[in-house]
Order: C-alpha cells, then structure tokens, then sequence
C-alpha cells in the first residue's frame, strides 16, 4: 500500500475504526433496551421472593431510619413476623447481597443469598438450593445476638474449603441482628 | 472447502484447548460442574461464529494496521449482547458463571480464528470453522468437567441432572475438594491434555503402520 503514510490514511483508519464502534455501540444500546427490563423485573421478582422466604407473611413497610452498621445494611422490611434485611458483607470475591429474616425477639427466622460471586462449588454453596447449602443456611435459624464460625470459635459449622465466605454470611447476619437490636 | 478437515481439525488435530492451548483462563476457572462447561462452550460458540461470520465479511474493508483493536471491538459486542440475553434469559448460568461470561472477550480462541482463519477466509467457510472450533472447545471443556467433577465433588452432571445436585458417584467426604479449587484445575488439565496427546500419538502411529503395510 504506498498511501500508508499520507493523511488520507491515517484518517480512513480512524474512521474505520470509528465506524465499527458506533455501529457496535449501537447494537449494544439496543439489546440492552431490550434486555434491562426483563433484568430489571428478574431482580425484583428475586429481592421479592427473598423476603418471603425469611420473613413469612412479606413485607407491610419499608423503613427508613435504621443505623446500617457501618454500611453493612442496605434495607429493611418490615412484616408482621418481623423484619427483613438486605445485608452487604463481603465475600471471598465481591459483595455478598444477602436478606435476613428477623423475628421481633431478635431472632433470625431464616436467611437467604440474593446474588454473589464466590467460588463455584465452594462459596457458592452458601447460595445453592442443594442439601449442604441448605443445612448451612438452617445453622442461623433460631440464632440470635452474635455467630462466628467454629474456627473463630463459635457455634456455625462453616462450608468446607468456604470459610471466608461462611464469615461473610455470618459478618451479614451480626449486622442484621446488631440493626434490629438498634430499631426498638 | 472441506467441512470433514475443518470438523477433525477443529475437534482433534487442532483443537482450541488441548492442541492450541487456547482459553486456558476459562477452561481453569469454571470446569467444576458440566452445566459450566456445556453452557460456558455453548457461548463460546455462538460467539465465535457470529465474530467469524462478521470479520470475515469485513476482512476486506478492515484496514491491517487496526485490525485486532477492529476484531475485538466486535467480539466484545458479542460477548456483552451475550452476556445481556443471558442475564435476562438464562439467570441460572449467568449466575454460575458469573464474571467468566464478560471474560469471553479476552478469550484467546475467539481472537485467534478471527486472526487466524475469518481474516483470511469466507464467511460459509468461518461459520463453519467458528463452529468446529466451537465444539473442540465446549467438548474439551466438557472432558475437564467431568474429570474435575467427579475427582472434586464426586458427582455427575451437577447443576444439571438430579435437580442441580448431580447424581453421586463417590460418597461424600472422599472426594478431594482441591479438584474443584484452581490448583485441581491446572492438574486436571495438564493430565487430560497429556493423555490427549498420548491417544493422538497413538493414532497417529497405527495410521503410518496402516500406511507403511500397504
């Protein structure tokens, strides 16, 4: 090619360049408008049924004034079993998003993983609708004031090869407990 | 053309993972159960014959000196259009998956046919050899999940059949929980490609007796 050094050239790839992106970004801009509801509605319909697996009856209210332990706590439902909380804590890999149900004498009435990214077949567990996800979540049924892993002593049995991530829930769970203990 | 040497090529003589060496980041990080693996290969392969189909239909207008930032602009199109239609579709994997689906992007399987072969080739011709690759990669993938499955979790097919849970194989608290951790990974893959390598070998050898008689 003997136009390589001119201009002209320079331009042509920046505007190929240019071209192929925007009819890239354009496409993008589509699917997403597409797509960003039935997400959107997904989500919702996961933070709903969340809090009705740990809090029986759902939700009456959404309170507003509530101490979020450090940021831990990002929501609180209010039902007539008691509470649910939207929990932070961080995992293994990222933020953990959790609900805990809490019962009006400060006890957890259930919890239940929304989203995270732990390890698959390790911290994943504490999400998996199977057995042993299911046994570790029931530890925390009937808990109350603070938990720890038995490795740091306390009375949790944490996921094999998942610990920090069974810290985690247990980190979620104390700050759920904790803003309850602070509402009354 | 010639589909049956793109098919053998693609699944064995050159495949993505075991001759190539190709997607080794995906291939280690979420062969732990075969629903991963099949849906992880299955993206893997709608993606390469969609960027295959589309860069070789743009190989002549494609200047050489953009035209891997020109091909990876377009694969990461398709990866996030991917990414987007399962999060909406297919929660479940794009859950299990996680951040390994927006990873695709840098997938050196799917950069590498477009360099390789879409830049150089026609679009029937790409589609067919996205697709070929496509399956090297999802059936490699799948042999590695299994190894690591059942070595790991001792179960088959988890995420899958039974409910999610795989069916048992090994009873709980034998299996080796490193298996299914990275470092069982690099294991578990270094051990099938070496007996990958050993079966071509093989082959190979009885194809030249067979030769060598006649």
């Amino acid at each position: 090619m003997k136009t390589q050094n001119t201009a002209l050239y320079v331009l042509r790839l920046a505007l190929t360049l240019f071209a192929i992106t925007a009819v890239v970004a354009a496409a993008l801009a589509g699917v997403n408008s597409l797509t960003a509801p039935v997400i959107e509605a997904l989500n919702a319909e996961k933070t709903q049924q969340a809090i009705e697996t740990v809090l029986p009856g759902g939700f009456e209210e959404v309170l507003t004034d509530f101490d979020d332990q450090g940021g831990l706590v990002s929501k609180v439902y209010k039902g007539a079993a008691g509470y649910a909380l939207e929990v932070l804590p961080s995992g293994f890999d990222n933020t953990i998003t959790m609900m805990v149900g809490v019962d009006f004498e400060g006890k957890v009435l259930g919890i239940s993983v929304v989203s995270h990214s732990e390890t698959a077949g390790l911290g994943a567990v504490s999400a998996a609708d199977t057995a042993a996800g299911r046994a570790f979540r029931g530890q925390f049924v009937g808990a109350g004031g603070s938990l720890a892993v038995s490795k740091d002593g306390g009375a949790i049995e944490a996921i094999t090869g998942a610990t920090i991530t069974s810290r985690a829930v247990c980190a979620g769970v104390n700050a759920a407990l904790a803003c309850v203990a602070g509402l009354e | 053309m010639n589909f049956k040497k793109q098919f053998s090529d693609g699944l064995l003589h050159k495949n993505p993972v075991f001759v190539q060496l190709l997607g080794m980041c995906s291939t280690l990080a979420i062969t732990t159960s075969l629903f991963n693996g099949i849906g992880m290969g299955v993206a893997v392969t709608v993606i390469t014959i969609c960027s295959n189909v589309l860069i070789s239909a743009l190989r002549k207008v494609i200047p050489n000196q953009i035209r891997i930032a020109a091909y990876i602009t377009i694969i990461a199109g398709f990866v996030t259009v991917v990414d987007l239609l399962l999060k909406a579709f297919i929660p479940a994997l794009s859950e299990s998956l996680g951040v390994f689906i927006p990873l695709i992007v840098v997938n050196c399987m799917v950069l590498g046919r477009a360099e390789a072969f879409a830049s150089k080739n026609g679009v029937l011709a790409s589609a067919v050899d996205g697709l070929c690759q496509g399956i090297g990669y999802t059936v490699a993938l799948i042999v590695v999940c299994v190894v690591r499955e059942f070595l790991g979790s001792g179960t088959f097919g988890g995420g899958l059949l039974n409910g999610g849970e795989g069916i048992r194989i090994l009873p709980e608290g034998v299996p080796a929980m490193q298996m299914v951790m990275p470092v069982g990974g690099f294991l578990a893959l270094g051990c099938v490609i070496a007996g990958f390598q050993y079966m071509m070998r093989k082959m190979e050898n009885a194809r030249k007796d067979k030769e060598a008689a006649k």
